[in-house]
C-alpha cells in the first residue's frame, strides 16, 4: 500500500502535469515537427480507430507498446493524442522510465532540466535492474503507483518487454509477468497494445534518425478475459496480440521480415584441424586470436584442452550465422570482419559490435564431427528446451563428386517442397539478390530467410516459417 | 509468411528442430592437416621486388586453399580469393589463413609500434628494423584479390606506391558488383538449362522463375552500364553504416552524460559499470568507423570506372546480356 504522503505526491503530479499538459505538448510537438522532422502515416485514420474505441468506455487503460528507442513513450503518445484530447487528463498516461537512463543525465542543470520535463510528463521512475531489497522495494512502490492510478480511472504506459529489444524484434514467446500482474490487480481496466516503428528502424537506438516515417497499429482489449486467474496467461495474450500488430506492420514493409542464417563446419576436414594438430599442446594461438574478441578469446582460453577446437569452431559458426542473418536485414558484416561479431557461448546470443544489434543463436543436436548453428535475428522464434522454433533445417553428407554448393541448393528447394503440401519443387528456384540467396516461387521472391552452408564433406541448409 | 503469399499454416512435420543429423560412416578424410609451421618460406624484403612478383607469391601462398584449382591457376591481379564462380573457391574459414600466408612471405621496415595515444594499447606501426610483416586488425578489409592486397601493402608503407601496377587492379567496389553479376548469371544460365530439361508443366511452372530472373538482370545489367546508379547503389549501404555511426556516437554521448549526472554521488558500483560501458562503446565505435570508412570508400570508388574496370565491366554486361537472349530465345513460348 501507498503510504499518506505517496498519495498526496501523487495527486501534486496529477494535478501539476494537468495544468501543463498544453505546453508540454505544444514543446513535444514541436521538437517532433520542426527538429526530428517525424512523420506518421494515416495518422487520422489511426487516432479516429483508437478513440473510438477508448470513448465507448472510459474506464482505465494499460498502454502497451513495442520498445525501440529512449524517446518511444513520446512517439506512442504523439501518434495517439490529438491537440483536442489535451484537456482529456485522465487519459494522458502515467510513464515507467527506467530511472538511471533519464535521472542522472548530464551536469546539475541538466539533470534538473531533464526531471522537471519527467515530472511534467507524469513519469513514475522505475528500476528494472536489481534484485536487492532497496531495488526490489521499488518496484514494488511504483507498481502500486500504477495500480492507485487505474484504480482512478486513469491511464498508465508500460513496455511490456521491459526493456528496449536489443534485436528490434517484439519476441511474443517471452513473456513477463508486470503486466499480468497489474490487469489482474485493475481487472476494469483494457489495454491498449500499439506496435510503432519507423521504416527505418532495424534495431535498438537512442532515439530514431531525423525525418522518420512511422508506421503504427492499435487494439484494444479487455485486461483480463475470462477465466484468466495467473499473471502469465494474462501476459501470453498481450504479447501473442503485440505479436500479431508486429506481423501487420511488417506485412506492409518494403524489407524482408525473415532473417535467419546457418552455418557448418566440419571437424573431421583437414581445414578445420590444421590450427589445432593434435601432436600439439598448444593450437594455433595467433591464428585463432585473428577471429575472436577479447571475451571470447578468454573463455577460450579457460577451456581444456580436447574441447578447444570444437568451442572454437562455434564461435566461428556463431558468427558466420548471425552474419547471414545480420546481412539480409541490410546490416552488413565487412568479409573477414570477424571481430566486429561477438558470441555468447552461454546466453546463446551474437552481438553486431558496431551497431549493438543482437541476434539469438542455437547450436543444432551436434554429431561427433560437426558444428552447425543457426541465427535468428527477427521474424520468429529460434527454439528451445521447451518450444520448438520456427527454424526448419537439415545437414546431409555431400555425394562424392557433386559440387556442395549445388548440392546445398538442390536439397534445399526440395526439402522446403517437402515441408508443404502446398509447394510444388518444379515451381521453386535460387536467385540472389543482395549477395544472399534468395528462392523464388512461380517467378516471385519469398521471405523465407533461407541459408546456404557446405563445409568438408557436409552441406547444411535451413529456412524459416512464421 | 512473406508479402508474396505463399501458404503459412500448411507446414507439415513434427517440431521444426526434429531434424536429426544423420551421418554416414566416416570418410576417409585423411588426418593429416597442412603444417603450416613446418613449412620453410624465405620472406623477401618488399623493397626489393616489383608488385609483380609480390603478385605472384601471394598467389602460390594461398594454393592450397584454393578450391577451384583451374580459377588458381589462371588467377592474376584481379581474380577475387573467395567465391567459385570467377574465384579461387577460397572459404571464408581461410581468410585469416591468407593475411598470414601474405606475413609469412615478405619483410619490412615498418616494425616499430607506436601507441595510437598515451596509454593506449593499440598501435601503428611506423619506420625500424627490417623485420616480419604485421597487417593490423581491419587492414586487410577490402583486400580481396591479390591486386587489391598488394595495394593495401602500398597503402599502408611496406612498400612504395606504383602507379602503373594499381592502374590494372580493379577497385573492391568493382569486384563486389562484378562479382554480383556473375552469380546473377550463373544462376540464370543454370535456371536455362533447368527448364529446358523439364516436362509442359513443370516447365511452365519453371518459367515464371526464369522470367523473374531475367528480369532481375535486366535490372542489374542497366545498374552496371551507369556507374552513377552503381554508387547510388552503394551509397545505401553507407547511408546505413553512417546512421549506425552517428547512432553509436549518441548511446556514448548518453553514457558520458550519466557518469557526469553520477560524478557527484557515492555509488562506486555504478560508476565503475558505466565507465566499463563507456569503455566498452568506444571500441564499438571504432569498429563502426572502420566499417564506415569501407562502405564510404565502396561508395566512391563505385562511381568512377577505369579502363580496366570498364573492360570487366563490359565483360559481364555481354555475359548477362547473352543469357538474357538464351532465356528468351528457345523458350518463347514459355518466357
Amino acid at each position: 500500500m501507498l503510504t499518506p504522503s505517496e498519495i498526496s505526491a501523487l495527486r501534486r503530479q496529477s494535478l501539476i502535469s494537468a495544468l501543463f499538459s498544453l505546453p508540454v505538448c505544444a514543446l513535444l510537438f514541436l521538437a517532433s515537427r520542426l527538429y526530428f522532422r517525424y512523420r506518421f502515416k494515416d495518422l487520422a485514420a489511426f487516432r479516429r480507430q483508437v478513440w473510438a474505441e477508448l470513448d465507448a468506455s472510459p474506464g482505465p487503460v494499460i498502454w502497451a507498446a513495442n520498445h525501440l528507442t529512449l524517446i518511444d513513450s513520446f512517439l506512442v503518445f504523439l501518434a495517439i493524442f490529438p491537440w483536442n484530447r489535451v484537456w482529456h487528463w485522465r487519459r494522458i498516461p502515467w510513464s515507467t522510465p527506467e530511472y538511471r537512463n533519464y535521472y542522472q543525465l548530464g551536469g546539475p542543470i541538466q539533470s534538473r532540466a531533464i526531471r522537471i520535463l519527467m515530472y511534467l510528463c507524469r513519469c513514475i521512475p522505475f528500476l528494472r535492474e536489481g534484485e536487492d531489497e532497496a531495488a526490489v522495494s521499488w518496484r514494488e512502490r511504483a507498481f502500486q503507483k500504477c495500480l492507485w492510478i487505474l484504480n482512478r480511472g486513469g491511464t498508465v504506459f508500460v513496455y511490456p518487454e521491459a526493456g528496449r529489444s536489443r534485436s528490434g524484434w517484439f519476441e511474443s514467446r517471452k513473456p513477463k509477468d508486470f503486466l499480468g500482474r497489474l490487469a489482474l490487480a485493475a481487472p476494469s481496466a483494457r489495454f491498449l497494445c500499439v506496435y510503432l516503428r519507423g521504416d527505418h528502424q532495424l534495431y535498438t537506438t537512442v532515439a530514431p534518425i531525423k525525418r522518420e516515417s512511422y508506421r503504427m497499429h492499435a487494439r484494444i482489449v479487455p485486461a483480463v478475459e475470462p477465466g484468466e486467474t495467473h499473471p502469465r496467461a494474462v501476459s501470453q495474450r498481450l504479447f501473442n496480440i503485440l505479436g500479431e500488430l508486429q506481423e501487420r506492420w511488417f506485412a506492409q514493409w518494403i524489407g524482408p521480415k525473415n532473417c535467419a542464417g546457418n552455418d557448418l563446419i566440419d571437424l573431421g576436414s583437414p581445414g578445420s584441424r590444421e590450427h589445432f594438430p593434435p601432436e600439439r599442446e598448444e593450437p594455433d594461438w595467433e591464428w585463432i586470436d585473428r577471429h575472436l574478441t577479447g571475451k571470447e578469446s578468454d573463455y577460450l582460453r579457460s577451456q581444456a584442452p580436447e574441447s578447444l577446437m570444437k568451442t572454437f569452431w562455434k564461435f566461428f559458426t556463431g558468427k558466420e550465422a548471425a552474419h547471414k542473418a545480420l546481412a539480409r536485414s541490410g546490416i552488413k558484416t565487412p568479409v573477414g570482419a570477424f571481430k566486429h561479431i561477438e558470441i555468447d557461448l552461454f546466453r546463446r546470443k551474437a552481438v553486431h559490435l558496431p551497431t549493438g544489434c543482437q541476434v539469438d543463436i542455437a547450436f543444432t543436436p551436434e554429431g561427433e564431427d560437426v558444428v552447425h548453428c543457426l541465427a535468428v535475428l527477427r521474424g520468429g522464434y529460434i527454439g528451445d528446451e521447451e518450444t520448438a522454433g520456427d527454424v526448419l533445417w537439415k545437414v546431409e553428407p555431400v555425394p562424392d563428386g557433386v559440387s556442395p554448393s549445388e548440392f546445398a541448393r538442390e536439397r534445399c528447394l526440395r526439402f522446403i517442397a517437402d515441408s508443404s503440401d502446398e509447394i510444388d519443387e518444379a515451381s521453386l528456384a535460387f536467385s540472389v539478390e543482395e549477395e544472399a540467396p534468395v528462392v523464388l516461387r512461380s517467378g516471385r521472391p519469398q521471405d523465407w530467410g533461407v541459408s546456404l552452408s557446405h563445409s568438408g564433406r557436409y552441406a547444411a541448409f535451413s529456412f524459416m516459417i512464421s | 509468411m512473406g508479402p508474396a503469399g505463399a501458404p503459412v499454416k500448411q507446414w507439415k512435420g513434427p517440431a521444426p528442430n526434429c531434424y536429426n543429423i544423420s551421418f554416414p560412416h566416416q570418410r576417409s578424410g585423411g588426418d593429416m592437416a597442412f603444417k603450416r609451421r613446418e613449412t620453410v618460406v624465405e620472406a623477401v624484403d618488399l623493397n626489393t621486388i616489383t608488385p609483380e612478383d609480390a603478385e605472384k607469391r601471394i598467389i602460390a601462398g594461398v594454393k592450397k586453399y584454393a578450391t577451384n584449382e583451374p580459377n588458381w591457376v589462371k588467377a592474376d591481379a584481379n581474380t577475387p580469393f573467395l567465391g567459385h564462380i570467377i574465384g579461387m573457391g577460397i572459404e571464408s574459414s581461410n581468410l585469416a589463413d591468407i593475411t598470414m600466408s601474405i606475413e609469412r612471405q615478405f619483410l619490412t621496415k615498418k616494425t616499430r609500434r607506436v601507441p595510437v595515444s598515451e596509454g593506449s594499447s593499440e598501435f601503428r606501426l611506423e619506420d625500424g628494423e627490417l623485420g616480419k610483416l604485421r597487417i593490423l586488425d581491419g587492414q586487410d578489409a577490402t583486400a580481396a584479390t591479390p591486386g587489391l592486397s598488394i595495394k593495401m601493402l602500398m597503402d599502408h608503407g611496406h612498400m612504395p606506391r606504383n602507379e602503373a601496377y594499381l592502374g590494372k587492379v580493379v577497385s573492391f567496389a568493382y569486384i563486389a558488383a562484378i562479382g554480383d553479376g556473375y552469380r546473377m548469371n550463373d544462376a540464370l544460365r543454370k535456371m536455362i538449362a533447368k527448364v529446358e530439361k523439364l516436362p509442359g508443366t513443370e516447365r511452365e511452372e519453371a518459367a515464371a522463375n526464369l522470367r523473374s530472373m531475367v528480369e532481375q538482370a535486366k535490372n542489374y545489367e542497366a545498374v552496371l552500364s551507369d556507374a552513377a546508379k552503381l554508387a547510388a547503389a552503394r551509397q545505401k549501404t553507407f547511408e546505413n553504416d553512417k546512421a549506425a555511426y552517428e547512432a553509436l556516437s549518441k548511446e556514448l554521448a548518453v553514457v558520458t552524460d550519466k557518469l557526469k549526472g553520477l560524478s557527484a554521488s557515492n555509488d562506486s558500483a555504478q560508476l565503475s559499470q558505466l565507465r566499463s560501458e563507456e569503455a566498452e562503446i568506444r571500441t564499438r565505435l571504432k569498429m563502426s568507423a572502420a566499417k564506415l570508412r569501407v562502405s564510404q570508400e565502396v561508395a566512391s570508388a563505385a562511381g568512377r570506372r577505369t579502363p580496366v574496370e570498364e573492360a570487366k565491366v563490359q565483360e559481364i554486361r555481354r555475359l548477362l546480356s547473352d543469357s538474357i537472349q538464351a532465356a528468351s530465345a528457345p523458350f518463347a513460348n514459355a518466357v
